[in-house]
């Protein structure tokens, strides 16, 4: 600033001795000089300046003149911190966005009218919704689930709406609706497929043991009931008898398999003992054909040599179960293949048979605890119900899997596929 | 001028109201759909009162949308696309009432095949995946909507002629059925009639696409196999 001024008084001072000495005309003419020239600096700065801020871009190579210039440097500097500052804003915003998204939980945001403001990977997932062509739709446009419209509508979100999808394959959701900021809210969406699954396994469970052991129990305490009461002769004596005693056989094998259960669940890993194979399936295969007793055609496929390291006793009893399971599910006439393949890579132990097959939404649940698709005809088969639950833990203490795979009508395949680290001496 | 502003944006939030309503009736004809397959496959002829009653809920839906757009058209004379939203909405909502009208025939027929202590199970034919795939048309078609997605709706359409193959297929094998064991005739005939209620959903399906592709894109396509290509 002094400068500008410095500038001035410098011109004033020598145009005015010489307008007063000399000739007044040059006074002038110089003082004007000076001054124009000086103007013009200035607005040739000041159309930089001018230029510049129509399209404010952060630029370095804005330069001035004199005082100019350092303005220009301080709006430089202004810009370029206010830049880093937003740049740092944006990142901030984008890492929450992100995390928002690697939520486990749904989140949707909504405006007032309950339209999609925004929604994460995982709600677009588990709502099906699209976060770029959703926004602004109402959300009650794309989920148009009743149950969900009533819970809108009627507006008390105390507490959450459990909502069960099938869309694609059976979901169950549980979605908070909470308000937050003004007039806005926030839904959280829980996917609790997995908790509902468990719960009504729990109560399956009970309800089950309950049911299995009751039905022995009432015929046993009938025929008590009647030994006590009633006379009678020794012939129907030794039949009644001959009841019971199937009865309580069937509840200590109910006890026995659910021990089973539980000492497989809490013991240690099994020792890895050498388990020779070819020995084990062929005697999975004489059992086959005793259990059959001619009923059906018994075939045994092997592939490879080798043996699996693992508990003796565990592996015979779930492989055994997926025999006898076979034979017992399949119709006089029909045929029983049992595969056993064995590589470096990993083993695999199959019973396929061509029985009356599993309708899919079955096979999901099968190895659940008492759970059965055909209630009478299972029992009658002579099953407890937890055959299949033993057969899975005990592969699965060998990290070995069991695979389904059924046709209703055609038959079932059980597989029992272990891992290479199972295998040895191939 | 903000008077003009503020009238429009009225009519905007109507037309809005208008379609959240059509879609909320869609969601009821789903439920009806999806309650009337798992009826059939699980049996629980308990869900058929509530699907025949959800039909009346269907039904008065129908009925109010239809008028609201008797009045948006006379109130507000639309042109261009907001016309052929309200035309297109007339036309979608009784595609759907229909649809509705069919879930119900399959739980009635349901109904009648398990109370008749018949297994629909037994006759092992493809009913649910039939039923799925139409269930997903109606469900898409509904999501072409609300989206005002055209390519959605072309496949949809597209996917029309699948249900078809796969229906006549399942009346196939029941004739099989029939001339095998003429005892299965009732049981065949009632599964027939379903098959033909969901066939007769994913036609509903395909006809609420072709709305979709008139209100999206203002071409008229139904009957033209040609414009799809």
């Amino acid at each position: 600033m002094q400068r500008a001024l410095f500038y001035g008084v410098l011109t004033a001072a020598i145009a005015f001795p010489l307008g007063y000495f000399v000739e007044q005309w040059m006074g002038w003419v110089l003082f004007y000089t000076g001054l124009s020239l000086h103007l013009a600096m200035h607005y040739r700065n000041f159309s930089r300046l001018e230029r510049w801020s129509r399209k404010p871009v952060l630029d370095a190579s804005l330069e001035g003149d004199g005082e100019w210039d350092r303005v220009f440097r301080r709006l430089y500097r202004h810009e370029k911190e206010l830049l880093e500052k937003i740049e740092r804003r944006e990142r901030d915003i984008a890492r929450l966005i992100a995390a928002v998204h690697a939520m486990n939980d749904g989140i949707v945001l909504l405006d007032g009218e309950f339209r999609i403001q925004f929604c994460n990977k995982t709600a677009e997932r588990q709502l099906d919704l699209a976060s770029v062509t959703d926004r602004g739709a109402p959300i009650a446009n794309i989920v148009r689930q009743p149950a969900f419209i009533d819970y809108l509508a009627k507006a008390d979100f105390s507490r959450p709406l459990v909502l069960r999808l099938d869309r694609y394959f059976e979901r169950v959701l549980s979605l908070y609706l909470i308000a937050y900021a003004e007039n806005h809210w926030l839904l959280q969406v829980k996917d609790i497929t997995q908790t509902d699954r468990l719960d009504g396994m729990r109560r399956d469970f009970v309800a089950n043991v309950s049911h299995e052991l009751r039905t022995p129990l009432t015929v046993l305490s009938g025929f008590v009931e009647t030994l006590q009461e009633i006379d009678v002769d020794t012939e129907s004596r030794q039949h009644y008898l001959q009841l019971m005693g199937e009865q309580s056989q069937r509840m200590q094998s109910i006890v026995q398999d659910l021990l089973t259960l539980s000492s497989i669940e809490s013991a240690p890993p099994p020792e890895d003992q050498q388990v020779d194979m070819a020995t084990l399936v062929d005697k999975l295969r004489r059992d086959a054909e005793a259990l059959s007793a001619g009923r059906h055609r018994i075939l045994l496929e092997s592939e490879g040599q080798g043996d699996l390291l693992g508990s003796e006793s565990e592996l015979v009893s779930a492989l055994a179960n997926l025999v006898s399971n076979a034979v017992r599910y399949t119709p006089a006439g029909g045929s029983i293949t049992l595969i056993w393949k064995i590589s470096a890579a990993g083993a695999e132990f199959a019973v396929q048979d061509t029985g009356i097959g599993i309708d899919p939404k079955h096979i999901p649940r099968l190895t659940e605890r008492f759970y059965r698709v055909d209630r009478g005809r299972s029992r009658d088969a002579g099953g407890t119900g937890l055959g299949l639950a033993i057969v899975k833990h005990s592969l699965s203490r060998h990290q070995a899997t069991l695979e389904i795979t059924s046709k209703p009508g055609e038959g079932s395949r059980f597989a029992a596929k272990f891992p290479s680290s199972r295998v040895t001496g191939v | 001028m903000n008077e003009s502003l503020h009238v429009s944006s009225q009519f905007d939030e109507d037309l809005g109201r208008l379609r959240t309503h059509v879609l909320q009736m869609g969601g009821l004809v789903e439920t009806q759909i999806s309650a009337a397959i798992d009826a059939y496959t699980t049996g629980e002829v308990a869900s058929v009162k509530t699907i025949v009653e959800t039909d009346r809920k269907v039904n008065d839906l129908e009925k109010a949308i239809d008028d609201d757009c008797a009045h948006i058209i006379a109130k507000r004379q639309p042109t261009a696309s907001d016309l052929r939203l309200v035309l297109g909405i007339s036309k979608i909502v009784t595609d759907l009432e229909r649809a509705g009208d069919e879930a119900k025939k399959i739980a009635k027929g349901v109904r009648r095949i398990y109370e008749a202590g018949h297994m629909p199970a037994q006759y092992g034919v493809g009913i649910r995946h039939l039923a799925e795939a139409a269930l997903t048309m109606v469900r898409q078609a509904l999501d072409a909507f609300a989206r005002l997605d055209g390519t959605l709706a072309v496949s949809v359409i597209r996917a029309d002629a699948d249900v078809d193959v796969e229906f006549k297929s399942i009346i196939r094998q029941l004739i099989t059925h029939m001339m095998e064991d003429p005892r299965t005739i009732t049981t065949s005939i009632d599964i027939i009639s379903i098959s033909r209620a969901i066939e007769r959903i994913g036609d509903h399906a395909k006809n609420i696409s072709e709305q979709v592709i008139f209100v999206v894109e203002g071409r008229d396509i139904r009957h033209n196999k040609e414009a799809i290509k």
